[in-house]
């Protein structure tokens, strides 16, 4: 059930950003979730062990998958990008090349809001890029380029 | 987010809401059919529609065609476009007042202080965008004199009155009866409208008019001659920067700055003299001479180029390619975006 994939989604969310420091009302407002219901996931109690398998393949899959069903379940760009970023361990670097005209599609296509225009050019955020490329295929002038940095 | 295309009339609007509210706004009637829009569109999504047909037939249709489907809100058409046919307006404000976007540099003023209300600007103003008003002070202003009627002398024959050029004198006309046996009981001369012409007393065939005009015994300085006030005004959305009304001025109180420079040359062999061309430039560039004395020949098309903008609307409309409209610059502000910049500059030629 979608709801389920969600939670385990949650889950996973929640163990990465308390392991980042946050607490317990912090990871709630950032999920949307009540206090709570944090505080059971974190103790392994009210979330099955097939959601949270389920939500690790969701975020093993390619990265526009990935977001793309992640977005879906949750129909929320904030909740989405936070999951997406805590959960994905991937990091991109790009560059905008100068054909941009600044038409702004990326911007309003970018589902972890990592696109803004400066002076008529995009200039992404890669901070919370999560390398799902929709931008790149968007892209009425082929400007974008975006690469996974590999250590 | 989703691009959706509205029309309404002739005009257009293309919109997308996502992260800002992206609306390209056509307006058909301030539309010259210039084509710069479908050149200058990096994503191929406006077609200006035949423009002979369009322009020599009332159409039902918009004189250009945006793709919703292919266009991407860049605004590109809306700077370049010399006749604010196009405006992208970004979260309701018009890129054309944004500093990060290229502006076309282009301006027509007229100085107050300079004008003398002549008119003429509007009346050659090819757009009628030009307003003049003025205010000229009262005839009798400008005329001194003195004007008595001898009601007892007059015969209220009406000789004064039907030949006044200004209508300043009245009879009060009537059929004579038994109870007041005369065919008129009053008669009056509005000294307001009177211009001390002299001519109801060269008329007048019992000499009962007595009038005389100061302004020649005494000469030309007994009066201070009022000033004649106004105020001038340009449409800016109407506006073409044309140049006709500093070329027309007569004491250089019109300045414009055109948006583009260039050259416009006239195939006079090729030319059919169909004049499409003529109908289509929004600057009255172009006109038939008219033929001096019979048996000669005057040229087919004739060109003024101190009105053109070179926006390249004739030669599009040409069918037999008879004009050439050479861009060499384009007046514009500067700006950070290299695509902008390119795409500007590919329109010189």
């Amino acid at each position: 059930m979608p709801k389920h994939i969600v939670s385990g989604l949650k889950y996973l969310a929640a163990v990465n950003l308390r392991k980042k420091g946050q607490t317990q009302k912090e990871i709630a407002n950032a999920l949307g979730m009540d206090r709570s219901t944090v505080s059971h996931y974190l103790n392994g109690r009210n979330i099955s062990r097939d959601s949270i398998e389920v939500a690790e393949v969701v975020i093993e899959m390619c990265p526009k998958d990935s977001l793309l069903l992640t977005y879906t379940l949750l129909k929320n760009k904030e909740r989405t990008r936070t999951i997406i970023r805590t959960c994905q361990n991937k990091r991109y670097d790009g560059v905008i090349k100068n054909s941009c005209i600044g038409c702004g599609l990326c911007v309003d296509t970018c589902l972890v809001k990592a696109i803004v225009l400066n002076d008529l050019k995009a200039q992404i955020d890669f901070k919370w890029c999560c390398g799902c490329l929709i931008c790149v295929e968007m892209c009425p002038t082929n400007s974008i380029e975006i690469k996974e940095v590999v250590d | 987010m989703e691009t959706t295309e509205i029309k309404e009339g002739k005009d257009i609007t293309v919109e997308r809401t996502g992260e800002e509210e992206r609306k390209l706004l056509f307006k058909d009637p301030l539309c010259a059919v210039c084509g710069l829009c479908e050149t200058i569109c990096p994503v191929s999504a406006i077609e200006v529609c035949p423009t002979g047909a369009m322009i020599r037939t009332e159409q039902d249709t918009s004189k250009i065609e945006i793709d919703e489907n292919k266009c991407v809100l860049c605004g590109m058409c809306s700077g370049i476009c010399p006749f604010q046919a196009l405006d992208l307006q970004i979260d309701g404000e018009s890129i054309k007042t944004m500093v990060e976007y290229p502006q076309i540099i282009k301006s027509a003023d007229i100085d107050e202080l300079e004008c003398i209300q002549c008119k003429a600007c509007e009346t050659a103003c090819p757009q009628d965008a030009i307003t003049i008003t003025r205010e000229l002070p009262k005839r009798a202003d400008l005329i001194t004199g003195e004007i008595e009627i001898d009601k007892d002398t007059c015969i209220y024959c009406g000789m004064c009155e039907e030949m006044c050029p200004v209508d300043a004198i009245d009879i009060a006309h009537q059929i004579p009866s038994s109870d007041s046996p005369v065919v008129a009981t009053d008669i009056e001369v509005n000294e307001d409208t009177c211009v001390h012409c002299g001519i109801c007393k060269r008329i007048c065939p019992v000499d009962a008019i007595r009038q005389v005009c100061r302004i020649c015994p005494y000469g030309e300085y007994e009066i201070e001659v009022p000033e004649v006030t106004g105020t001038s005004y340009i449409d800016p959305e109407l506006c073409v920067n044309c140049t006709w009304c500093q070329e027309i001025c007569p004491v250089d109180a019109a300045h414009v700055t055109k948006p583009f420079e260039g050259e416009l040359t006239i195939d006079q062999d090729t030319c059919q003299a169909c004049e499409t061309c003529v109908m289509v430039c929004p600057c009255n560039v172009l006109s038939f001479p008219k033929s001096e004395k019979a048996g000669s020949k005057p040229e087919k098309l004739h060109k003024d180029e101190r009105f053109c903008i070179y926006c390249g609307a004739c030669e599009k409309s040409c069918p037999v390619d008879a004009i050439d409209v050479k861009r060499t610059k384009i007046n514009y502000s500067p700006t950070k975006s290299k695509a902008w910049v390119k795409a500007f500059e590919s329109l010189k030629n």
